[in-house]
């Protein structure tokens, strides 16, 4: 009996210690975003009782995974609805896996907004449904930088949602920029932020001066989307003639050993509405020069419609 | 029996009596794990390694995104939940069997304090513990060195180039991480603290089950410890704790360990790295917890009856 | 004598009931006092239940007495060193199953701080002494209850103890074991090691202790050396060989005119446990 008090005393005074300690070092590693798990009770609800008591028990992110498994049976079952609610317990679970939220945002924005364009006859609920999706896909975006603020991707992709779902080019430009200023990025997603700003009304001059840094950066971001934006913006803009690009690339055309990329880059000037003769002139001695084949030569601006990529 | 008696008497050992000797722990400690290897114990692991097949053809039947990851998660749950339930099963018989068979009464008529006896004990299940995490470790990084292999082909064949060289140089550099074995290391500790106090239960309880079962309870509680201690801290979100409920998690809080501190191993598959000074700290915090068991279990073991 | 073996002084030792219907107590002994000097063997008696077993185990510091207290070779029996000087063989022992014979003597070996080639030797000798050298390397596991009985007596004897506490050390043995046992506790007392036994074989007590003690419902009843407490001390017995008839009726009258009264005469009976080991003694 003495034992079993004494033990349990101490047991207590351990308890009261260990406490402080406990609650600290869960502070220290929700700091790392290590343990940015915490059962909650909406978490209990979703996840159906086996499954809480499996996460809890170590085996939470092979159950995440186990869902996710499922969550892709739905898909193949048509059933957004089960999916949205499997992924949504899914990156409860696991929310530091990127690849959870980010494919939970595809599935709904891309798959199931497209599942409902195929699907709905009236054009009225069909456009409403969509962005519904569009809406819930970019919820799961948000909420997915919420616990991982230093993923690039999950901007990229927001970006891109904005961009091509909800025409908010303004909004994905900002995205774009993000996921630029994250560690780890690719290199597009800076010029995807100044080529999204191209698009957004009443910020022409700030998106010219973003596009013509890119320009002047390397011969490497001279590609087909940045001259038709710069040669878009030159005309609303009204830049003075001896300012254009064309002039640059011009130049370089003259620059030895650089043939090729100097004729790919004209080729790109004229299919994105360049009507200078210099250019044109330049772009016939090079091929000219290069001895390239009438039929692979660019084909004269009176023959163009208006230039796509 | 018809031999002689016996020669000259052993030489007197009988100096100075040491309060606590390694010599008689490590006697005692050599002899439990001695005693659960020919108990075969090891069968368990066999499991593990079946486990671990099946889930590496059920992964690669399963065909998107994601399966090195998959594989990481499943095996590292697995791990932690099967050193967790061989640290208690193993446990929770040495005390009831040593009893039973009264063994416990040869050992502790020789000149053997019951500390030492318990904290041989501990002693001889850390070591079939260690055991069973280095194999299982083995085995665990010759599935996934498999799989980080099928990842790098997939990536070559699906991704455009741009992202995937990045991806698989992530690939590479994430998958045998320091962390990694820093979680393995944990799953270690964690597997000890249940084996702690599983031990310090069956100081003072009279059955194997009810070893076996109060232990499991205590350790399924103590990951609802951080649960519990945000009530202590304040309102829990939007829930409504009703006052009886709050007493049990308050209790929760003070006589449970809280296990989800021991669950690092549930990011790290996510690649998150973790500082170096948290691993420190969650070994202080269970090296903590195995003391003030073998204590409390020592004092409940000190007047217990045999 | 110096300091005595075991000291027991008025010792308490309660049970309570681990029924939950019945919480009552037990009292497994009650208010003992005794004395084993060095160099006896003091046979402890009483019927089943009396308290034997827990004497011996508070004795150990196996069990926390209610009250009174216990010393070896005057150490308190709660001094883990107390211990040092004492082998135990309780009832029924039984070993790790899955070590050997040999194995299990060194890890009793062990325990006691031997070690290295002294225990080796000690180990191979005792094996040698309590007849269990062709099973030495076989699992206790697979061991009779004579063979346990008798690899628990060495290991009670690895660190050469100065007393020894056998709880019912023949209980369960064939005739022939227990005999081997008796001779082996007869030969131990020759070296001068003390032992305290249980038994309930009160033959075998009689041939070998030096002193009993008899308990009945945890106190100590009866207590002396065993000459004292059984002979009778007006009675004397005459066996005779090849004795006729007109001999016997001659020693009878001689006899009552000397003012001697003849209770009997009788063929002496053998014991059946001498007879059953003459018998049986071609077999070993
Ligand atoms: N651990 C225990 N718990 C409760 N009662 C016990 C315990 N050990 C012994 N007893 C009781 O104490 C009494 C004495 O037992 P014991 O010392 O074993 O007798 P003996 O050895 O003389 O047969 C018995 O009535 C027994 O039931
Ligand atoms: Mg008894």
């Amino acid at each position: 009996m003495k034992g079993r008090v004494l033990g349990i005393l101490v047991l207590l005074a351990w308890g009261v210690a260990k406490f402080s300690f406990e609650s600290r070092l869960e502070q220290r590693m929700e700091n790392t975003r290590l343990g940015g798990f915490k059962p909650t009770v909406s978490l209990r609800q979703q996840a159906g009782q086996a499954g809480f008591i499996a996460a809890l028990g170590g085996l939470r992110a092979a159950v995440a995974d186990l869902l996710w498994i499922r969550a892709h049976t739905a898909w193949h079952d048509v059933q957004y609805g089960r999916m949205k609610l499997l992924f949504d317990t899914c990156t409860a679970m696991q929310p530091r896996r990127i690849l959870f939220w980010d494919l939970s945002a595809w599935h709904m924005a891309w798959n199931g907004a497209a599942h409902i364009e195929n699907h709905e006859p009236d054009p009225v609920v069909r456009k409403a449904k969509m962005r519904e999706f569009f809406m819930v896909g970019k919820d799961f975006l948000q909420r997915g930088i919420e616990s991982n603020p230093d993923s690039w991707e999950l901007y990229e992709r927001l970006g891109t949602l904005y961009k091509d779902k909800l025409k908010d080019f303004e909004r994905a430009s900002k995205a774009y920029d993000e996921a630029s200023n994250r560690p780890g990025h690719l290199e597009y997603t800076r010029r995807f932020a100044a080529y999204a700003l191209a698009e957004v009304p009443g910020r022409e001059r700030e998106a010219y001066e973003r596009l013509m840094t890119l320009f002047n950066e390397s011969e490497h971001e001279w590609l087909l989307t940045l001259f038709r934006h710069i040669q878009n913006l030159e005309a609303k803009l009204a830049i003075p003639d001896e300012q254009r690009i064309w002039r640059t690339v011009v130049k370089f055309a003259g620059t030895p050993g650089k043939a090729g990329s100097a004729y790919a880059a004209l080729t790109d000037l004229i299919k994105t509405g360049s009507r200078e003769p210099a250019v044109i002139e330049a772009a016939r001695a090079l091929e000219q020069k290069m001895d390239i084949p009438a039929e692979r030569r660019v084909k004269l601006p009176a023959q163009d419609k208006r230039p796509t990529d | 029996m018809t031999t002689e008696s016996s020669g000259p008497a052993v030489a007197a050992h009988a100096s100075a009596h040491k309060l606590f000797s390694l010599r008689r722990t490590w006697a005692i400690a050599a002899n439990t794990f001695r005693d659960l290897v020919r108990q075969k114990v090891f069968y368990f692991m066999l499991v593990f390694g079946l486990f671990l097949i099946g889930t590496s053809l059920l992964t690669a039947s399963i065909s998107f995104q994601g399966q090195l990851q998959t594989v990481m998660d499943v095996c590292l749950g697995a791990m932690s939940v099967f050193t967790m339930l061989l640290a208690v099963l193993a446990t929770a018989m040495l005390l009831p069997k040593d009893m039973e068979d009264r063994t416990l009464y040869t050992i502790l008529a020789k000149p053997v304090s019951r500390f030492e006896y318990l904290v041989g004990k501990l002693a001889g299940v850390t070591m079939i513990l260690l055991v069973a995490t280095l194999l299982m470790t083995a085995a665990f990084l010759v599935v996934l060195y498999f799989w980080q292999g099928r990842e790098i082909e997939n990536l070559q064949l699906t991704e455009m180039p741009e992202r995937a060289a990045a991806a698989i140089a992530k690939v590479k550099s994430g998958t045998f991480t320091s962390t990694l074995f820093g979680g393995i290391g944990v799953i270690f500790f964690r597997s000890i603290v249940c084996a702690g106090l599983t031990l310090m239960i069956s100081c003072f309880s009279t059955s194997w089950l009810f070893t076996v079962i109060i232990s499991l309870m205590v350790i399924f509680a103590g990951y609802l410890v951080p649960m519990a201690r945000s009530v202590w801290q304040g309102p829990l979100g939007t829930a409504e704790v009703p006052t009886h409920t709050a007493i049990l998690l308050r209790l929760i809080t003070v006589f449970v360990p809280d296990m989800q501190l021991f669950n690092v191993v549930d990011d790290i598959a996510v690649g998150i790295n973790v500082d170096a000074d948290v691993f420190v700290r969650i070994a202080g915090l269970g090296a903590g917890y195995l003391l003030v068991y073998l204590f409390v279990g020592w004092l409940f073991f000190a007047w217990r009856e045999l | 004598m110096g300091t005595p073996a075991i000291t027991i002084e008025n010792l308490t030792k309660e049970f309570t009931n681990p029924s939950i219907f019945n919480r009552g107590k037990v009292t497994a002994v009650d208010s003992l006092s005794l004395t084993v000097e060095a160099g006896h063997v003091y046979g402890l008696l009483g019927p089943n239940g009396s308290g034997k077993s827990t004497t011996m185990k508070i004795v150990l510091g196996l069990v926390v007495p209610t009250s009174g207290r216990t010393c070896i070779f005057g150490r308190d029996s709660r001094d883990v060193e107390s211990r040092e000087a004492v082998g135990f063989l309780p009832e029924n022992p039984y070993f790790y199953k899955f070590l050997t014979g040999s194995e299990t003597l060194d890890f009793y070996g062990k325990l006691c701080g031997l070690g290295g080639k002294m225990l080796r030797d000690r180990s191979r000798e005792l094996l040698a002494l309590v007849g269990l050298e062709s099973a030495a390397d076989r699992r206790v596991g697979g061991y009779s209850k004579g063979m346990l009985q008798r690899i628990g007596l060495a290991q009670a004897l690895v660190q050469d103890p100065r007393l020894l506490v056998l709880d019912e050390p023949t209980a369960g043995v064939d005739p022939a074991g227990s005999h081997d046992i008796r001779d082996l506790i007869l030969r131990l007392k020759q070296r001068g090691i003390t032992v305290l036994l249980c038994s309930h074989l009160l033959s075998q007590v009689q041939e070998i202790c030096d002193r009993i003690g008899i308990m009945n419902h945890g106190k100590l009843v009866r207590e002396g050396p065993l000459d004292d407490l059984i002979s009778i001390e007006n009675q004397t017995e005459l066996t005779l060989e090849n004795v006729s008839p007109a001999l016997l009726a001659e020693l009878r009258e001689r006899a009552e005119a000397g003012g001697a009264r003849v209770l009997g005469a009788h063929k002496p009976q053998q014991n059946l446990e001498r007879y059953f080991l003459d018998v049986t003694a071609g077999k070993k």
